[in-house]
């Protein structure tokens, strides 16, 4: 017991609480399980589990609070930035024209509120909260029973917290809280069908509610008219026939009031009538994963409506109380099980942030901090991984237990990797530490690959002066899911740095109608009617630089980092800045194609008015140079000589025999060289 | 007590109804207000004319006066109440004059007029659309009645596709401005041309074997069970760095006549190094305009990147073709104007219903006049031949689509020129000696609505009645209903 307290507390007081504080968690909640079960005595029984029971929720909700205020943070601020809520008729407007978008605008209400992390998940935590005492209370769960509540409001965590990279390409931004609010509605029905004593008056009840709920709640209305029904059905005191005549009228008024419905409304196909409201995503596979939980907590109401009756009195019985404490831990292992945590993702969110706030070397940190924390676990894979491989002979088998180990080693997406470049670039430190840090292409923890088009292409796009490119993978975004503060703020920047202030103020105007974003907009506003301001203005000034190519016909075929790469590799423009000098050296050298960068070289050190190599380019020089036997003569320095050779002598006192099993001892050594880049990090996958 | 009550209630409502001052200075500017409807020609049954005024002021009051009747309003948001709006609108013309109040003095901004011309067609229809993309998800046709603000959608495409299959809805067209007879396109997931004949619900895929595609830009004939249109492989690219965002082209167009009657598809002009498109019948029907534009580029995967790397010199000149239509068979092509002699690009040509005027878009170069920075208009008197710049509609701007309204005497037609990316549609009279009026915006409710909506108007077309098959039938039609295929039938010439 002691252990696993230290184990939680010690979790709590780590800066890096996420993981361990969850871990923690559960570990405490299991070890009172097992001391319930096998040492405390039935004297005990009866005092203990009711206290316990009635503090739990509580101290759960408390502990579910400080990890999404601290692990979570980075995934509810990108659920705010994806979702949009404004003080304005016409979102209003647009919103309700689905049956549930009533729903949907009070979900991107509260979601609006996570723009401050520690509060949007104060607020959902206390809606979950209160969604376990309304459930505790409809189905009036005996003391003993009230575990029972937990069911819907765990179901509802996973949902949410399962969604990872699927908050990319959800079509609605509203799915943090509007599930949650439509079944809150669901129980409406629920309370009133009992307050209601007579049939004429109960029929009366459910056709209102439907034919109103359903407008405004969509499913969920549905689903309180059935649940309502199912509560009549199980109540004795009612006569057989009126009980089932209630119900088939809610099965009639479900399957009709739709029905009407659809004549009022354009925007969905009639076959869609039965689940609207609920969460979609353009991956039809994905969608079925992130409704499943939402329908079982939706499922559980007419379920509870139907069995409640044997829960309402208090048992005392040990069986009742290890099936309570079991229901809790299945609750608790199943959030944490499904709860999405691949630090890839974590990492590539928080860094996300950071590059719409311009803070660039918040970037770099946030990149290296989680480079850092994963050099133990690595030094430890390579330790079990060669003494798996040791006195292993046959290739085969090594090929097959070198990739066995891949997954332990950390590697970077290519999101990180490229969001981590436009920092130093713009901090004008690519050229020197970009091929010093630890460099990958681990594929996506997704069940399908995300385009990094949708994750990160407006940001790029921007930052890298591409601001049309920038501006339609807003619109696409639009239009495949939905307005959002992010796509309202880089199309307004985009205008803003095209100078088209009529057009800015369309989407600043929208800005100027929310809450969080009011203060950006009018700053904003100020600039893109004051292009000199602009121009010293962050982010633009950075941004101008880039904006000296050409223009050209441009189609990324939704492959964001291949294009930039192309794009840089376009001839030299006739008004070259030194950024974009830079910034054409730098993704030259990402291509590894030797021509290009002898062709970048020059203009990059006539624009920049280069004394000393920075380091990368350097060692790409001599390196391309020796591989050539011909090339620029540059100043080599004596380091980088020296560097090379002692890489070529690793190489010949180390055979590779499999570049996998290599890469970890040669970056100790090589890692922050040019040379390492060149050799280990190759085709990667680009998406 | 209830009768003391109501005099007294009415003399409580005329006391508080705001008044004219008596005593103001005179400026000598008109007022901005937006929309702009300073000095218009506008239609006898238009919806009223709501708008914001746009001045420094403490507070405004708007006098709206005809020979009838007068209108006092309060506030810098100028909302007309139906009834007494009528009441102006039956008079020659309407003066308004606004009052601004600063400094504890009101000023009378110069006065300017409306005046009341011709019928406009009740109603038009447009598609609902996000500016410069790709993707498809939401869009949707709406019919608008004009006399008020009523507005309700044909289609949606939401109502059909589905998660993972889109569905495109485009290029709706009525014959002869009825909506018992008319069609739209909808591409990829139960695609097809949704044709309504009579009143009667079909769906046709005009692509055979021997044609490029289904059709795509309609001109339904206005005598026979006939409709033209082109055939196109569309391609979009994006400027990286321009205020032109999109580029869209054509690699390969051609035109084709589909018999209604036969369910036949013919051919009308499939040159292989010509791009035709957008085909326009006469009044009579007895010829078809269409652009075209000679591109003898090469074939193959690199054919489209060639092209829109060429795209500045893509110069569309304006043919026609005369037609019988009584054998349907078709006359020899004859340049009408050759765009390309002055570096310049004709499209979308639109004949008014009386025959005598060719109205189209020109612009630098291209076949999408919406997405570039400028397009003008050009009209053409088909009587004597001659042609104008038509400046009194031109904007900075983009002008693109446009319609003659049935009784010849209004255009509607799309623009660029609120903020130079979201297409608004706005309304021009033209008189007798073929000269148009100061266009002016479709009427809102809500007068900052064009500012507000972040989508585009697009292809408006007017009507004379509004469609009667409700979206709901539309849907259940196009998604029980699989497509008939059309025949080739080869064409007739003379």
């Amino acid at each position: 017991m002691t252990v696993c307290e230290n184990s939680y507390f010690h979790a709590f007081s780590n800066e890096k609480i996420g993981k361990n504080a969850i871990f923690g968690a559960i570990s405490y909640m299991h070890a009172h399980a097992i001391i319930y079960m096998t040492h405390i005595s039935k004297n005990k029984l009866e005092g203990l589990p009711r206290r316990l029971f009635k503090v739990l929720p509580y101290f759960l909700a408390v502990l579910l609070w400080v990890i999404l205020a601290t692990y979570g943070q980075y995934f509810l601020k990108k659920v705010e930035d994806l979702s949009i809520f404004m003080f304005d008729w016409q979102y209003f407007k647009e919103a309700i024209q689905i049956p549930g978008g009533f729903l949907g605008v009070a979900g991107s209400f509260f979601t609006q509120f996570l723009y401050l992390p520690w509060l949007g998940s104060l607020i959902w935590v206390f809606l979950l909260l209160t969604t376990y005492q309304l459930t505790v209370k409809a189905f009036k769960l005996s003391e003993i029973f009230k575990a029972l509540a937990i069911i819907p409001v765990a179901l509802f965590i996973i949902g949410n917290m399962s969604l990872g990279y699927g908050v990319f390409i959800m079509r609605e931004q509203d799915h943090f809280f509007a599930p949650l609010l439509g079944y809150m509605a669901a129980l409406i029905p629920l309370f009133a069908i009992r307050h209601i004593k007579t049939f004429g008056n109960k029929i009366i009840l459910l056709v209102l509610w439907t034919a109103i709920g359903f407008p405004l709640f969509g499913t969920f209305a549905l689903i309180g008219t059935l649940s309502a029904s199912c509560v009549t059905l199980m109540n004795q005191e009612i006569l057989r026939g009126k009980r089932l005549s209630i119900l088939v009228v809610s099965i009639a008024l479900i399957i009709l009031i739709p029905l009407i419905a659809y004549n009022f409304f354009t925007s969905y196909r009639l076959a869609d009538s039965w689940h609207l409201g609920l969460p979609t995503i353009s991956e039809d596979v994905w969608t079925h994963a992130i409704r499943s939980p939402l329908q079982l907590a939706l499922l559980f109401l007419p379920v509870m409506s139907l069995i409640s009756s044997r829960f309402k009195e208090n048992s005392k019985s040990s069986k009742s109380i290890i099936i309570q404490v079991s229901i809790y831990i299945i609750s608790i292992a199943a959030v944490w099980i499904f709860w999405f945590k691949d630090d890839n993702f974590r990492t590539e969110l928080a860094m996300s942030e950071a590059v719409d706030r311009f803070e660039w070397q918040k970037v770099i940190d946030i990149y290296q901090d989680a480079v850092n924390s994963h050099a133990k676990s690595d030094a430890k894979a390579y330790a079990d991984r060669t003494a798996k491989l040791k006195g292993v002979k046959n290739q085969n088998t090594i090929n097959e237990i070198v990739d066995s180990y891949n997954d332990r080693f950390f590697e970077p997406t290519r999101t990180m990797v490229i969001y981590r470049d436009l920092a130093l670039l713009k901090m004008n430190r690519a050229l020197d530490e970009a091929f010093t840090m630890k460099d990958g292409g681990r594929p996506q923890n997704s069940r399908t690959q995300i385009p990094m088009v949708f994750q990160s292409g407006k940001q790029l796009y921007l930052q890298y002066g591409l601001v049309n490119m920038s501006y339609r993978w807003c619109l696409e975004d639009v239009i495949e899911h939905s307005w959002s503060y992010s796509t309202l703020k880089y199309m307004a920047m985009h205008c803003i740095i095209m100078q088209e202030s009529d057009f800015a103020y369309k989407y600043l105007n929208k800005l100027n109608k929310t809450i969080f974003y009011r203060n950006w907009a009018k700053e904003q506003m100020a600039l893109s009617c004051d292009s000199a301001l602009m121009s010293i203005s962050k982010p633009y000034e950075e941004i101008l630089p880039y904006m000296c190519f050409e223009n050209r016909m441009s189609n990324d075929m939704m492959k964001s980092e291949k294009f930039l790469m192309q794009h840089f590799s376009e001839p030299e423009p006739p008004h070259a800045t030194p950024e974009y000098d830079r910034a054409a050296l730098l993704w030259a050298m990402r291509t590894q194609n030797i021509p290009l960068l002898w062709q970048r070289i020059i203009p990059y050190l006539i624009s920049n008015n280069v004394s000393v190599l920075p380091r990368g380019v350097e060692e790409a020089a001599f390196l391309y140079s020796s591989l050539e036997k011909k090339g620029i003569e540059l100043p080599y320095s004596k380091e980088v000589k020296d560097n090379y050779d002692a890489f070529n002598r690793y190489v010949n006192s180390n055979p590779i025999r499999n570049m996998k099993e290599a890469a970890y001892p040669y970056a100790q050594k090589f890692g922050n060289t040019f040379f390492y880049y060149y050799y280990f990090i190759r085709n990667l996958q680009t998406y | 007590m209830k009768k003391l009550s109501i005099p007294a209630l009415a003399m409580l409502f005329v006391a508080c109804s705001p008044k004219a001052p008596a005593t103001y200075s005179t400026a000598n500017s008109v007022p901005t207000i937006f929309p702009d409807y300073t000095d218009i020609t506008i239609p006898c049954n238009i919806a009223p004319l709501n708008f914001l005024i746009e001045e420094q002021a403490d507070a405004f009051i708007t006098v709206l006066k005809s020979t009838s009747v007068e209108i006092v309003i309060k506030g810098s948001e100028v909302r007309i109440p139906k009834s007494k709006w009528n009441k102006l609108t039956n008079a020659p013309e309407i003066s308004v004059q606004i009052f601004g109040y600063t400094d504890k003095q009101w000023t009378a901004y110069k006065p300017f007029k409306m005046t009341i011309s011709d019928e406009i067609d009740p109603y038009i229809s447009y598609r609902i659309i996000p500016v410069a993309v790709e993707a498809y998800e939401k869009l949707s046709i709406h019919q608008r009645s004009l006399t008020s603000f009523k507005e309700n959608v044909v289609f949606a495409n939401t109502m059909v596709h589905n998660n993972s299959q889109g569905t495109c809805i485009n290029c709706h067209y009525y014959r002869n401005w009825e909506t018992d007879n008319m069609l739209f396109h909808v591409r990829q997931y139960k695609g097809g041309t949704v044709l309504v004949l009579n009143g009667e619900l079909h769906k046709v895929n005009m692509k055979t074997d021997s044609t490029l595609s289904a059709g795509v830009y309609p001109a339904w004939h206005p005598t026979h069970d006939y409709i033209a249109l082109s055939n196109n492989r569309t391609h979009q690219s994006v400027h990286a760095a321009s205020h032109d965002k999109l580029e869209v082209l054509d690699d390969i167009s051609d035109l084709i006549l589909y018999d209604i009657k036969n369910n036949t598809v013919s051919v009308i002009e499939n040159d292989s190094c010509e791009l035709e498109n957008y085909p326009a019948w006469s009044a009579d029907g007895k010829k078809l305009y269409y652009v075209s534009y000679r591109y003898e580029g090469g074939y193959g995967d690199k054919r489209k990147n060639e092209m829109f790397l060429a795209r500045e010199d893509f110069h569309f000149n304006l043919y026609s073709k005369s037609f019988d239509p009584d054998t349907r068979t078709w006359g020899p092509v004859v340049m009408e104007y050759d765009a390309a002699a002055v570096d310049s690009s004709i499209t979308w040509p639109r004949v008014s219903p009386d025959g005598t005027k060719l109205l189209a878009c020109i612009s630098t170069h291209g076949v999408f006049p919406l997405d570039q920075i400028v397009s003008d208009y050009i009209m053409f008197d088909l009587t004597s031949g001659s042609y104008r710049h038509v400046d009194e509609l031109n904007s900075p701007f983009a002008e693109s689509y446009h319609t003659w309204s049935s009784n010849g005497k209004w255009i509607v037609f799309s623009t660029r020129r609120e903020d130079g990316v979201h297409t608004r549609l706005y309304f021009s009279h033209i008189d007798e000696n073929g000269r148009f009026s100061k266009p002016f915006a479709l009427p809102q409710r809500d007068p900052e609505f064009n500012r507000e909506f972040l989508y585009a108007f697009n292809i408006p077309e007017f009507m004379k009645e509004p469609v009667h098959i409700s979206p709901r039938q539309f849907a259940s039609f196009i998604s029980s209903t699989e497509a008939t295929r059309s025949k080739y039938e080869s064409k007739r010439e003379k």
